[in-house]
């Protein structure tokens, strides 16, 4: 019989490797004289295993991980294709406790299937929600959206349905769905494993958002940094088109839908929705005011749908299971799950998704087993490089859009990066201006040119010049940028700044201080 | 001083600065391929840049006339975008991820030893004119930190040693 | 004084461009104001006597919502909307004038005299220092910083100058070529702290598709496009234009 080994074709993965393995595991087969199917899949998310080898035995899949190229021979040697034990073995991959302690609703497919396959995606319960969807009124879609409780998984966390509604009940013609899959936030991969691992969920909740709020059109508009992301989107759009789920007649029915790919040019800011509209249009990526709301007034002026890839991936398990079943998840309003991606220093980094109400420290320590370093936490950095640092006081906080905010942090894309006690806090509050003053838009003013004059300030006080003085100023910049600021870009880089100085003022050369307000 | 002669948009009376030969029938062909496409400037500009290794400051021109659009227009939008270059890089690109989740694994040391190694600074290019070494703010890849992408490939929990290895190689090609 | 140099423009400058919509009737600063809907709420601001400080923003110009100088308070509106991009509502209560919008203002205003000439602030003859009045701004906390106050003077032009060490980046010039001339000679170029006004590839504007129109000249609030015929004897930084 032949036997199945899985290697995912994750970036991740191949990152550190994959390739070489699956060669090396086809060469080993093949002088063992071994027939094997080698499958390449999305990946688990457990990248601190990749490259992770899955064999399918009769008890179900046994993993291996990670695997080089040059452990290949010892596996073969110990019989890995019939489950046999080995230093690298992790035994019944559903049983890994990182895994078996999830609730994937999202993910649900994330390693077990080929990407591009089709009859794979069909197999999983793939396209369930739009045959569904197509045979409900487009308004019954959109309410059960809202039914779902689901919110924008992109950082702004406006309820989905919501949007869609206001899209729906705009009059013009024609109207627009546009996919966010600018994931510019550092410690967040979580869109990237949606296009390149299941690339059918996405375009399948594209699909069923044009259908509710009657586009027949999608962009999806990626960044330029992901390009194994292009390559198998713009396959599976192929795919989708010749088999009749794209294109005049969307599965039979009378509902027209296509989508292109679009890829950004090395912008953090396109990933603000007006910012990445311009883009599309073909102009500089600036900030545009709003009202209009891209809903009423988006893409070429017309009414567009601007929705998180992760968001739109989650569209096609509430129309399969019915919005309650989603909202089932979850605390208070935050519903359902949400695919938290954890990074930097852990040494179990990967893809954790749960039910909102998880706490900091059971994931950085129960599911990221700590630091990689093995040296203690010391900085935790939540929700992307506007999100606000944490320290160790702060880690009992549930992962939970309202409780986050009560602190000045915020979910954002659900990233989460841990720093071990070497970080210098007054270093990465610079670099936050920094950044904010690499990637500002250059549109309005406390952004264009307070973010270089809060470099400028915070190397002072770490210079020592005039301290006290700075550090107002410092102050009452973040004040002016927070407030005055035309988008979340200016005003959300004092946050890590702010936090940084109220945790750990020592960093700076400041008086240690009893933070105020800790849990 | 007031001039009333309304010209039609992008075509001055001037012809703007001379600019060095670049290969006008190779972007005559990815303008056709785009042409009347809406939002088409982002897309033609990767694979101007795909074809010649950097846009041309001679293709402004021909790009804003087939568009419809000015030069200043076109010139903004390359000038906007970290990714689009106006001269020629080296024989290969090496991005070095400076977010955050690769700080917190070693980013700033690997950063250092690159330019180091190279001997030159992020954003310029090695004596030899083998390698460019470009700042990228997250590949994505922040569960295997620290990341780098060079040529397109991406390189995940990237040692020094490892950066080496990758680098000799990179300097080998012709 | 600017005010009396403000070439011909006929009376107030009402920030943002009339609208002709139904009347709307709205409370700024206590006063009861009417406008057509579709007007801003500066436009408001400006009708009931209110003139709210404003950069970016000039009433031959669609609304850009840059400068962040215009901020106001709105009843029921979380945060401080800029003036110039909202649209009035019947019944809004709108504050002009608080100690916190002052704050803010008074913040952003010194970020620009950050990145522009100490020898060009006092004297007050262009649209940047009647908004430094209003705000009340004389100066800046930051000290020497990263800064455009070495770019050269482009005089290439028969007509007008460019000085980019004054220019504050609020796009009127390249909204001017836009909107009211058509040319689309002006872009900026790069982004963030190096964005710049750049005529056609950054070329010289004599060497650009500039008609030399004088709409960007006419639109810059701070004289960094300016008419040469203004200078005696050549242009100098910290010169009065002659009156
Ligand atoms: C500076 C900035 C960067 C952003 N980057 C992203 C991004 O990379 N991806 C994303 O989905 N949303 C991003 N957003 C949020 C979007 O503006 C918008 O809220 C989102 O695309 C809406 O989709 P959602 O409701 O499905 O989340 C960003 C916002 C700001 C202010
Ligand atoms: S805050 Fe920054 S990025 Fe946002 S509009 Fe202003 S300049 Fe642009
Ligand atoms: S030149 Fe004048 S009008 Fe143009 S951006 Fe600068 S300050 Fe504004
Ligand atoms: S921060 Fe470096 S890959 Fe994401
Ligand atoms: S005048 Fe309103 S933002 Fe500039």
């Amino acid at each position: 019989m032949t036997i199945k080994v899985c290697v995912p074709r994750d970036a991740a993965a191949l990152s550190v490797g994959a390739d070489a393995t699956a060669a090396a595991i086809a060469t080993a087969a093949q002088l063992a004289g071994q027939t094997i199917q080698l499958v390449r899949t999305s990946s688990r998310g457990m990248f601190w295993l990749e490259p992770f080898v899955e064999v399918e035995t009769a008890s179900g899949r046994v993993g291996y991980g990670p695997v080089t190229a040059e452990d290949v021979p010892g596996l073969f040697a110990a019989g890995f294709l019939q489950g046999g034990a080995h230093p690298l073995a992790h035994g019944k991959v559903e049983a890994m406790p990182f895994l078996a302690r999830q609730e994937r609703l999202t993910f649900a497919r994330a390693g077990l299937t080929d990407p591009l396959s089709l009859a794979d995606y069909e197999a999983h319960g793939g396209l369930r929600g739009l045959r569904r969807a197509l045979g409900m009124a487009p308004t019954a879609v959109v309410e059960e959206v809202v039914a779902s409780g689901l919110r924008g998984r992109g950082g702004a966390g406006f309820p989905t349905g919501i949007k869609w509604r206001t899209v729906a009940g705009a009059p013009a013609q024609p109207k627009y769905v546009v996919v966010n899959a600018d994931e510019g936030d550092s410690g967040t991969y979580s869109d990237r494993m949606v296009m390149e691992g299941d690339p059918y969920v996405l375009l399948e909740g594209m699909a069923i958002a044009g259908y509710a709020t009657g586009a027949s059109f999608g962009y999806i508009y990626l960044r330029s940094e992901y390009p194994h992301a292009l390559a198998v989107l713009n396959e599976a759009l192929a795919t989708l088109r010749a088999r009749g789920v794209y294109g005049r007649s969307v599965l039979g029915s009378d509902f027209a839908f296509d989508a292109e790919v679009r890829v950004g040019a090395g912008a953090y800011i396109c990933g603000e929705e007006t910012a990445l509209l311009e883009s599309l249009e073909g102009k500089r990526g600036m900030v545009r005011f709003k009202p209009p709301l891209p809903a009423i007034k988006g893409l070429f002026g017309q009414p567009t749908v601007v929705n998180n890839v992760v968001s739109l991936a989650s569209v096609p398990i509430i129309l399969d299971r019915g919005g309650a079943h989603y909202a089932d998840f979850g605390m208070g309003r935050s519903r359902g799950t949400l695919p938290i991606q954890l990074a930097g220093n852990v040494k179990r980094a990967g893809l954790v998704e749960k039910a909102f109400g998880v706490t900091l420290r059971q994931l950085i320590e129960d599911y990221g087993g700590g630091t990689r370093s093995g040296r203690p936490v010391r900085a935790v950095q939540v929700g992307g490089p506007l999100g606000a640092y944490f320290d160790q006081r702060l880690l009992d906080l549930p992962l939970d859009y309202e409780a986050l905010a009560q602190h000045k942090g915020m979910v954002g894309h659900g990233g989460i990066v841990v720093f071990d006690d070497t970080v210098d806090m007054a270093e990465q509050a610079r670099y936050a201006m920094e950044f904010c003053a690499v990637e500002s838009c250059g549109k309005c003013t406390p952004c264009r040119i307070g973010s270089t004059r809060g470099r400028e300030l915070i190397e002072k006080i770490v210079r020592g010049e005039d301290v006290a003085r700075n550090h107002r100023q410092l102050l009452a910049l973040c004040d002016v940028m927070e407030n005055a600021s035309l988008c979340a870009l200016g005003g959300m880089a004092p946050w890590p700044v702010l936090s940084a100085l109220q945790y750990f003022p020592g960093d700076f050369g400041l008086p240690e201080k009893e933070p105020a307000h800790v849990v | 001083m007031k001039n009333d002669s309304v010209l039609p948009r992008g075509q001055g009376r001037r012809r703007g600065p001379e600019f060095p030969p670049y290969d006008t029938a190779t972007v005559a062909a990815i303008l056709d391929r785009w042409r009347d496409q809406p939002g088409n400037l982002l897309p033609i500009l990767h694979e101007v840049q795909q074809a010649l290794g950097f846009v041309p400051p001679g293709a402004v021109g021909q790009i804003a006339k087939a568009i419809s659009r000015s030069r200043a227009e076109v010139h903004g939008v390359i000038s906007f975008y970290h990714d689009f270059r106006t001269s020629p890089p080296g024989r290969a690109v090496l991005k070095v991820c400076q977010a955050e989740s690769c700080q917190a694994c070693g980013s700033r040391e690997l950063t250092a030893h690159a330019e180091r190694t190279l001997g030159c600074k992020l954003g310029e290019t090695s004596r030899d004119g083998a390698v460019t070494i470009e700042p990228v703010y997250c590949l994505g890849n922040c569960a295997c930190s620290p990341a780098v992408l060079l040529d397109g490939a991406l390189h995940g929990r990237v040692t020094p040693a490892a950066l080496d290895r990758l680098l000799a190689q990179a300097r080998r090609q012709p | 004084m600017w005010s009396e140099l403000r070439d011909l423009r006929e009376g107030q400058d009402l920030g943002t461009p009339p609208r002709g919509g139904e009347p709307v009737a709205l409370v700024v600063d206590g006063k009861p104001v009417t406008v057509p809907a579709g007007s801003s709420v500066m436009l408001a601001a400006a009708t009931g006597r209110c003139p709210v400080p404003k950069l970016c923003a000039t009433d031959t110009l669609e609304a850009f919502g840059s400068c962040r100088v215009c901020l106001v308070e709105i009843q029921g509106r979380k945060g401080y909307p800029a003036a110039c991009t909202t649209l009035v509502e019947p019944g809004m209560v709108v504050t002009t004038q608080s100690p916190r919008l002052h704050e803010l203002r008074k913040g952003v205003v010194e970020l620009y005299l950050s990145d522009f000439p100490k020898e060009d602030v006092p004297g007050g003859w262009s649209e940047l220092h009647e908004t430094l009045q209003q705000v009340g701004v004389t100066g800046h906390p930051y000290g020497q910083g990263e800064n455009h106050l070495q770019a050269p003077v482009d005089d290439s032009n028969p007509y007008f100058l460019f000085d980019p060490a004054k220019c504050i980046v609020c796009s009127r010039c390249v909204r001017a070529c836009e909107e009211i001339q058509g040319t689309f000679a002006l872009t900026i170029q790069g982004r963030g702290f190096a964005s710049q006004v750049a005529a056609s590839q950054g070329e010289r504007f004599l060497d650009s598709e500039c008609v030399s129109c004088g709409a960007c000249v006419q639109a810059c609030p701070t004289h960094s496009l300016v008419e040469k015929s203004l200078f005696e004897g050549g242009y100098q930084r910290a010169q009065s234009p002659k009156a």
